[in-house]
């Protein structure tokens, strides 16, 4: 297999914009990743375009206006995590040789989206989604038994949201800029017990793209290729095999495979973006990832470990908490805020030295499995 | 009056008087599944015994929720019901005005109304806490 670089990486601010369409949404983020790269979008040989609520050939659109046509364009959809599912295909195309330039974007409007202002469901007939499931239950459900089975208070979980949106303050493409207190979190309005409203991601509108080339290729366009080290996707396996729902089987086996085919571990890595779609979600991650033993994830968070400073930040973006969560794109503006921080352009959010970084999503809700997908990249200078 | 109809048909049937929700048990890797299929979803295997599952259990997890759902107005309550036959069962949950829940609580299988549609009332099945002696 051939090493695949990074050379561009572009996003649009997040944020709530009712008057853009899902199109010039990714089109602006296709647009800034082509201007970062330096190439001509005209040689770009294959596109993949994440996408959940857009509609139909959502991708085609965007990459029309992106300068972008009468090239191998496929459509992605995989919830939550579409952004890495795009990044994986891609990856691929050209690891096995059969392209040298492809772009990625992942783009969402949840404000135009059939389901805003509402909890997200799973697909029409769904079972369970029949029953009242919904992404903030699911998780809230995980959270109770968290809470219950561990010791884990919930002033203790809202920590996560006040560190991410610190972070988030000191990122100009972030949805929020405004630090909160433990008190706001916790005061604010339930959602799903016991998570309340500032717990939880906010609906979000926003894209990324970033620019993928063969190792030899990309050092005509960069002296500072970042490359990516594993791009590992995997689907949720049958629940009645997941034993306990406070820790995700499937975020644990994609990452170990992420890790082995790296050839590091994740004493390895130096910044993380990772699925903080609720403030408990990053606590787990923690565990799931290989940061720390079960049961030591609180003190990981108290000690400053994983906040910016720390020996390993994570969500040094802001998250999907404070950055905001527009589900398709979230996969690839993360990877779009890795290779920043690789290239040491984090600007007031750099964690120096970063050298290793680790992005993970996971995403759908669907009868019978543990979740839809988990995707975890791994990107080195 | 209106049509009573369940939720979706094959996830529970009616035996003198008593509504039970059918699973079924792989004979070749004993997994227990739900619903009834004719494949074992664990090993492939196909000689599934169709069974009543029980029908009482623990409440593993739970959450009030206080947004709307397609069916149901809020506040509404589901969660995770752990059977005896080593599977979870995703509920509607009732009662819980009454009795708070707690995890690790026990659960009654109960077959209601979930939802009233134009011509139709949907019905299936919710948990309650159990009461002293069983439902």
């Amino acid at each position: 297999m051939r090493d695949v670089a990074i050379i561009g990486a572009g996003s649009t601010v997040f944020g709530k914009f009712p008057e853009t369409l899902t199109y010039q949404l990714g089109a602006e983020a296709g647009r800034a990743a082509v201007k970062d790269s330096g190439i001509d979008p005209r040689e770009i040989q294959f596109a993949y375009c994440a996408n959940l609520y857009g509609g139909m050939v959502i991708g085609q659109a965007v990459m029309g206006e992106t300068g972008v046509t009468d090239i191998e364009l496929t459509n992605i959809e995989n919830a939550c995590a579409g952004g890495a599912a795009a990044l994986t295909k891609g990856w691929w195309d050209i690891a096995s040789g059969r392209y040298d330039l492809g772009i990625i974007v992942g783009v969402e409007s949840m404000t135009t989206s059939p389901i805003a202002g509402k909890l997200i469901p799973p697909a029409k007939g769904d079972i369970t989604g029949e029953l009242g499931m919904n992404m903030v239950a699911r998780f809230a459900l995980s959270q109770r038994r968290y809470m219950d089975t561990f010791g884990v208070s919930l002033e203790q979980i809202a920590r996560v949201s006040v560190k991410n949106h610190r972070h988030g303050c000191l990122n100009p493409y972030s949805q929020y800029r405004k630090e909160l207190t433990v008190e706001e979190i916790l005061n604010s309005r339930p959602i799903c017990e016991p998570i309340t409203l500032l717990q939880c991601c906010p609906a979000t509108d926003g894209a990324a793209a970033v620019i993928l080339a063969s190792a030899d290729l990309a050092r005509r366009y960069t002296r500072k290729p970042v490359f990516i080290a594993a791009s590992v996707l995997k689907s949720g396996d049958y629940a009645f095999r997941w034993e306990d729902i406070t820790f995700s089987d499937m975020t644990y086996k994609c990452a170990s495979s992420a890790y082995e085919m790296a050839g590091i571990g994740p004493g390895d890595i130096n910044v993380c973006e990772l699925h903080d779609a609720f403030a408990m979600n990053e606590l787990q991650h923690y565990v799931e990832l290989g940061f720390c033993k079960r049961g030591e994830e609180v003190r990981l968070l108290e000690d400053g470990v994983t906040q910016l400073g720390g020996k390993l930040p994570v969500n040094p973006s802001g998250g999907l908490l404070s950055k905001g969560h527009p589900v398709s794109a979230s996969g690839v503006a993360q990877i779009a805020e890795l290779v920043w921080q690789l290239r040491g352009q984090g600007n007031g959010r750099q964690v120096a030295g970063a050298k290793v970084a680790l992005a993970h999503v996971v995403g759908g809700e669907v009868t019978g499995l543990e979740s839809g997908a988990v995707g975890v990249n791994i990107l080195k200078n | 009056m209106k049509t009573r109809v369940p939720f979706r048909e094959g996830l529970f049937e009616e035996i003198t008087g008593e509504v039970s929700l059918v699973g079924a048990r792989c004979r070749k890797c004993r997994q227990v599944i739900f619903p009834n299929r004719d494949t074992c979803l664990n090993c492939m295997g196909e000689d599934l015994e169709p069974i009543h599952l029980s029908r009482r259990g623990t409440l593993y997890s739970y959450t009030i929720v206080h947004m709307p759902s397609e069916h149901f107005d809020p506040p509404y309550a589901v969660g995770w019901i752990e059977l005896p036959e080593g599977l979870r069962i995703f509920s509607q949950l009732r009662g819980w005005q009454e009795q708070p829940l707690t995890t690790g609580m026990d659960m009654t299988l109960h077959f209601e109304k979930l939802w009233a549609e134009e011509e139709k009332e949907v019905f299936g099945y919710v948990f309650r806490p159990s009461t002293n002696g069983g439902a």
